[in-house]
């Protein structure tokens, strides 16, 4: 254990840290571009600079602690460098912030106020390069706003294995370019480099322009794209900057989702299924509880399915294993002695989706297998002949392999045809909707919160279920 | 705790009246008097032809004498090509203290120089407070205030909102302090 000197106090490093590892352990922030905790160190931006007292000004990235090091992170020469730095970073960065999404939390820009302040010194005119190009279809380059850290080339490189990307030429001129014969665009976690990028060089199409991110705020969730479960970012608007006369749907709509560092699950990745949740939870929506198509009050839908179940003989339901913990246990609690209950997969590998990999992405596309897999069996391939009554909760269920002549209880979020074949048709909430838990397949339990209001006549599936065994009031 | 009676403040210029302001019925003749006399001879100005009061008959007439600097209703600037200035960057929308504004972005690869645009741009005139902030913050010149107030008058709040089109057509002001760049070929987005 090497003691080292941070600005005059003694610090335990470990040996084999580097400074800076050994600096932000210890609390004290020293400013990169290209250093990523993730990934190899680059060291070519420079700006991780300190200085080494008898021996002078090295990067903090790249310099292994020895015992009795005597580090200054802050003395005057390092704030001079750090200006020349930005400067010559700055030198061809069209510092265009009013357009670029990056702008809020841009790291050149933080550090552009926090250690330069002073607009450039230059008189040279700027090197011109490619402002939109078409890296994927997910994801766009402006090569003007590149300040060539290479975190970009090093995720594919290292994280994604998906080799895409590479610097093409030298000096002023050298632009990040996709590998010819690698295309991104098949790169599942291709959409982590613009989430890198500490300048707003890679944007994400489906954010370009949408709004600035000041606007937004975060609410923790779990990604229900696979059983992994990584937890992620839900970023929508502050209540306070909800628009009065654009769109409404803007205030109830998810903006982008990001990833939300988690060493026990996804540590600080997502794959790009995790950035499309919008898809997922922003089909239309069902919203009137309904007997056989024909829309109902909630207390006579409620009132029917308790008569089925009070009639049925040999009642069976399908659990959907996108129900959180919490929706699991209370159909459990409340109708666990009433039904004979199966697992239902909702969500099955759609056509082209990587299926399986050794980083993140999960066979089983739904986020709750492993909680509803410890309660109940899944689903044989031929239901048992003689059930009168079929509960279905969730989406995903084979209608036409449900015994003939059985009764139907169905609960969907979504607009859906077998809605209105269902005896009773019960709408539930989406996850973005209510609070929550998903156990993965690991047996890691991750939280998620609710980012929206539920709209009116949906419910959640947790006080369905208590009125479905009593008959006690629950409210829209 | 005992309640403190209440003791009612005293002003230096605190009126005093005599017997004739106590007998009150003279005063209040002479008030009337003056109303009166007011409004009768402006009548008589005004049945002869002539304006008598200093009353603008807003919103059919509006006053003309405006100081240049007085902040009304706003304008979006133009390019030469008649397009907005404007690069809906949201500085004028987040600054604005009664949060009026709103700007849905758009985006035009082909434009190069100018890729970023305000596709609406919203004003909600039954809360703007006209401080002027909007025009201080942009950092495009695209959005300045005309010394003239906006039409105003309405019979719903909700519908006080002013859109892109109606404040580009205002008087558009082509000589912009910030001159923009000459567009320049960036080639194709590939």
């Amino acid at each position: 254990m090497p003691e080292i000197l941070i600005n005059g106090q003694k610090f335990e490093a470990e040996a084999g840290q580097t400074v800076l590892e050994a600096a932000r352990a210890a609390g004290i922030f020293v400013p990169t571009f290209c250093w990523h905790p993730q990934l190899s160190t680059a060291g070519n931006c420079r700006m991780c600079l300190v200085e080494v007292e008898g021996r002078g000004l090295d990067i903090a990235c790249n310099m292994p602690v020895s015992a009795g090091m005597r580090v200054l992170t802050d003395s005057p020469e390092v704030r001079a460098h750090r200006r020349a730095i930005l400067q010559f970073i700055t030198l061809n960065h069209p510092v265009d912030c009013g357009i670029c999404d990056k702008a809020g939390e841009c790291s050149l820009q933080d550090y552009h106020y926090a250690y330069n302040g002073e607009a450039s010194i230059s008189a040279e005119p700027k090197v011109r390069s490619t402002k939109y190009y078409n890296l994927s279809s997910r994801i766009l380059l402006d090569n003007e706003r590149c300040i060539l850290c290479l975190r970009c080339t090093r995720f594919t490189h290292e994280i994604s294995k998906s080799m895409a990307l590479g610097v093409e030429s030298r000096g002023d001129v050298s632009v990040i370019r996709p590998v010819a014969d690698r295309p991104l665009g098949d790169d599942p976690y291709s959409d982590n480099i613009v989430d890198l990028c500490p300048v707003g060089a890679l944007q994400s199409r489906q954010f370009l322009h949408k709004t600035r991110v000041w606007y937004l705020e975060p609410t923790p969730s779990v990604c229900p794209g696979c059983a992994r479960g990584c937890s992620v970012n839900i970023w929508h608007r502050k209540p306070e900057w909800h628009v009065k006369t654009l769109d409404p749907a803007q205030n109830q709509s998810i903006a982008r989702v990001t990833p939300l560092e988690n060493p026990a699950v996804n540590g600080p990745w997502i794959c790009n299924k995790g950035r499309d949740l919008a898809r997922i939870f922003e089909r239309r929506r069902a919203t009137e509880p309904m007997l056989q198509g024909s829309p109902v009050a909630l207390e006579t839908a409620l009132e029917r399915a308790r008569e089925l179940i009070g009639a049925a003989r040999h009642p069976l339901a399908l659990v959907s294993n996108w129900g959180s913990n919490e929706e699991l246990d209370a159909f459990q609690r409340s109708l666990g002695a009433v039904f004979t209950a199966y697992v239902k997969s909702d969500s099955v590998p759609q056509p082209g989706e990587r299926l399986e990999d050794e980083l993140l992405i999960r066979a089983d596309k739904n986020p709750n297998s492993a909680a509803a897999r410890a309660l109940y069996a899944d689903a044989p391939a031929r239901l048992p002949e003689g059930t009168d009554l079929v509960l279905v909760w969730g989406e995903g269920c084979d209608f036409g392999a449900l015994p003939r002549g059985a009764r139907l209880i169905f609960l969907n979020a979504y607009l859906a045809p077998e809605n209105g074949h269902a005896d009773v048709f019960l709408p539930t909430s989406v996850q973005t909707e209510r609070d929550g838990h998903y156990t993965n397949f690991q047996g890691v339990i991750s939280g998620f919160h609710a980012c929206f209001a539920k709209p009116s006549g949906a419910l959640d599936a947790e006080a369905l279920f208590r009125s479905l065994a009593a008959p006690a009031r629950v409210h829209a | 705790m005992s309640k403190q009676p209440h003791v009612r403040r005293r002003y230096w210029n605190e009126p005093s009246m005599g017997w004739w302001e106590r007998a009150y019925v003279f005063e209040v003749g002479r008030g009337l008097g003056i109303t009166g006399g007011v409004f009768l001879r402006n009548m008589w100005k005004w049945i002869t032809g002539r304006k008598g009061a200093l009353t603008t008959y807003y919103p059919e007439e509006k006053r003309a004498d405006y100081a240049p600097a007085n902040r009304g209703k706003h304008l979006l600037t133009q390019r030469p090509d008649g397009r907005p200035q404007c690069v809906a960057c949201n500085m004028c929308a987040t600054v604005c203290p009664a949060q009026c504004i709103e700007i849905d972005a758009a985006f035009d690869p082909d434009d190069a120089s100018h890729p970023k645009y305000p596709a609406r741009f919203e004003i909600d005139y039954s809360r703007c407070v006209f401080c002027g902030l909007c025009v201080e913050a942009c950092p495009e010149d695209a959005i300045r205030m005309a010394p003239e107030t906006p039409d105003l008058p309405g019979f719903d709040r909700d519908r006080m909102w002013v859109g892109r089109d109606e404040l580009l057509s205002w008087n558009p002001q082509r000589d912009v302090a910030k001159p923009y760049p000459v567009a320049r070929d960036a080639g194709p987005p590939r």
